[in-house]
């Protein structure tokens, strides 16, 4: 009888309950291993970071460059937006984060009692002004024309505004489609602050931010894209449309770029160069790391320069003042590397750009500043 | 007439057909196009594709490797923790349909089969990933078992209830207390619906992205370190890679999307084919 009623259990719940048990001894063991191990000396050390995504490719590059120089190093980021990082730093869940726009000043108090928060660039972007015209390339576009296009104010290529501006181009006489982020984005707020600063009228009737109310979505002609990905897939499958996306997917993806009136009124397209002209003119309003709140978009928008890029934005890096002993040595080294090596030609990017010395020195201050916590 | 009411039936079936048809068809389309894509991946990447670890931006294909074992580390442990109390959920409220914790316990679990998992993960992460400190595995899994849980309690539940009476009675009958009935005698002969259930379970939690987001964290560099540490997996690791604008990530993003479906379709398959013998 009681053989029977044995063989009479359902064996296949208690066969997988004995497999995970299994494991998750095997895993314990490897747990146990793992704690002992970073305790002896040359131990692995894992720093894990959050945050942006546009500099995400970037930093996976650092990263693996990084940690093959240095084996017993482990680092790992996860792209998950700015706020995302800033979440994930505040709540104490990574070791650093990296954030497109600047902390904001709230933030920075609330982490302050915390700790000492710090900010400093890491890689420069711009945002590319993207089209799809087959048969018209190099596409200037004044400030008006940009706004006036953004605005919905234009409403054909062949607008006078846009042809007395590129008489060569043979412009269509087809409506034109805005395309533009459908989702919260630091490439909306930087590219709407440009605007702003360009022109009054933006800033009184739309205004800038990470999602707006586009003008030209009332008028029919507007669509949305989620992320630079789905802005740059609609663009592509939409002759006669225009939008904007960060620097590096206008180069990856291959897209027509405009060029752009810069502030002493030549026309420009985003380059290495224009972008790094504009930087150097407008690097000493990087604040110090320990003040990294007074950091403001529109301190690096609309750059002097005759050959400045007008539409830049640094990505930043956002690290503690105190870490535990080990740590602290660990990413002490990986941030100098970074701001050292890292932004040497060879390790930058396609679509990205180094950061001048000057505004390296910036983060290497603040590697003086971390310490081991006592 | 009747040449009216055939024709009339040829026509139904035909709008019938063409409609289930188109309701397959995207199915079809994922399977094929995951194949086409992902094959060549998995094919140029050998075995280094399942061992290695993610390689740089637009510098070859790597490996995913701690994808992999996240995804099998988090299956077997959300099991581990959800599949017990979900058997006992479900026996309890096949037992005492009446009772109020059973009737309860009924309508919860099919709303929260239904709940939208990213919110899942959101509770998660205040319950367990700010207290301790990091995204870690447990987590993860934690998250996971909750999504899984309602699938298992269900089926056994259905599973038990489907017993016709007689066995129940012919079981007492030979002295058996309750426990014994239920664990010994009705549980054996609802093996296929509860097995069922289990293999439903785990495939979902299999392919699951969202509840993720909030708890595992993502690993692609570096492989399981210890249930309080972060954890790939890998439609985690397909979500990120195809935000970014290199040729090589959503290579290996669709190689990723092979392997997923074959591990989805490799729980998924065998649980169609017990389904079709019942018997007691």
């Amino acid at each position: 009888m009681k053989g029977v009623a044995r063989s009479g259990i359902s064996r296949v719940p208690i066969v997988i309950l004995t497999l995970a048990l299994v494991m998750l001894v095997v895993l314990s063991i490897h747990l146990g291993k793992r704690e002992g191990a970073n305790r002896e000396e040359g131990g692995e050390i894992v720093l894990v970071g959050s945050g942006a995504t546009f500099p995400q490719p970037q930093i996976e590059k650092w990263i693996d460059l990084y940690t093959k120089r240095n084996p017993g190093v482990k680092i790992e980021y996860t792209g998950k937006g700015s706020g995302g990082g800033q979440n994930d730093f505040k709540n104490g869940l990574v070791d650093f984060a990296c954030s497109d726009p600047p902390l904001k000043e709230d933030l920075w108090r609330e982490l302050e009692q915390k700790g000492q928060p710090l900010q400093f660039p890491v890689i420069i972007g711009a945002v590319s002004i993207v089209y799809n015209l087959p048969g018209v390339d190099n596409l200037r576009l004044s400030k008006g024309a940009l706004v006036a296009i953004f605005l919905g104010k234009i409403e054909y290529w062949d607008d006078p505004m846009i042809k007395e501006l590129n008489p060569k181009a043979s412009l269509p006489h087809k409506k034109i489609i805005v395309v533009h982020r459908s989702d919260s984005s630091g490439t909306t707020a930087i590219f709407t602050t440009y605007l702003s600063i360009i022109s009054e009228e933006w800033r009184e009737k739309v205004g800038a931010g990470k999602v707006i109310d586009w003008p030209v979505d009332k008028l029919g002609r507007g669509l949305g894209g989620k992320g630079n990905q789905g802005v740059a897939a609609i663009i592509k499958q939409n002759p006669n449309s225009i939008g904007y996306v960060e620097f590096a997917y206008s180069i990856n993806e291959n897209l027509q770029t405009a060029f752009i009136e810069n502030r002493d009124g030549n026309f420009v397209a985003p380059s290495p160069e224009t972008i790094k002209s504009a930087i150097s003119r407008v690097s000493a309003n990087v604040p110090p790391p320990t003040e990294g709140y007074k950091e403001k978009l529109e301190q690096f928008l609309e750059a002097p320069g005759e050959n400045s890029y007008p539409i830049i934005a640094f990505s930043h890096m956002i690290v503690w003042g105190e870490y535990s002993p080990d740590k602290a040595e660990v990413i002490k080294d990986f941030i100098t590397w970074v701001l050292m090596e890292g932004q040497k030609d060879e390790n930058i990017m396609t679509g990205y750009v180094g950061l001048p010395e000057e505004v390296a020195e910036i983060g290497l201050s603040a590697i003086e500043i971390i310490k081991p916590k006592p | 007439m009747p040449d009216r009411r055939r024709a009339k039936e040829i026509v139904f079936q035909a709008v019938v057909a063409i409609l289930t048809f188109s309701t397959i068809a995207p199915l079809l389309h994922i399977i094929f196009s995951v194949f086409v894509e992902g094959l060549p991946v998995l094919i140029k990447g050998g075995i280094s594709f399942l061992t290695d670890t993610l390689a740089p931006p637009s510098d070859g294909l790597g490996g995913i490797g701690p994808a992999i074992v996240g995804t099998f580390v988090l299956i077997a442990l959300s099991s581990l923790m959800g599949l017990p109390i979900a058997l006992m959920t479900g026996i309890y409220s096949a037992e005492y349909p009446r009772s109020i914790i059973g009737r309860a316990a009924k309508i919860l679990l099919q709303i929260m089969m239904e709940f939208p998992t990213i919110l899942v993960g959101l509770f998660v992460m205040e319950l367990l990933v700010i207290p301790m400190g990091s995204y870690s595995a447990l987590a993860g899994a934690f998250a996971l078992a909750v999504i899984m849980m309602p699938y298992v309690a269900i089926s056994t539940e259905e599973a038990l209830k489907e017993i016709p009476r007689s066995y129940r009675e012919a079981a007492f009958s030979l002295g058996l207390s309750r426990a014994q009935v239920v664990f010994r005698v009705l549980i054996k002969m609802a093996k296929r619906g509860t097995l069922t259930g289990i293999l439903v379970g785990m495939a979902k939690v299999a392919g699951e992205t969202a509840p993720l987001l909030f708890t595992a964290g993502g690993s692609e560099r570096i492989y399981f370190r210890g249930l309080n540490r972060p954890i790939g997996a890998i439609p985690l690791l397909i979500y990120q890679l195809v935000q970014q604008p290199y040729d090589n990530y959503h290579q290996i993003a669709w190689g990723a999307s092979l392997l997923l479906m074959l591990i989805f379709l490799g729980i998924f398959i065998p649980t169609r084919l017990l389904l079709r013998e019942v018997k007691f």
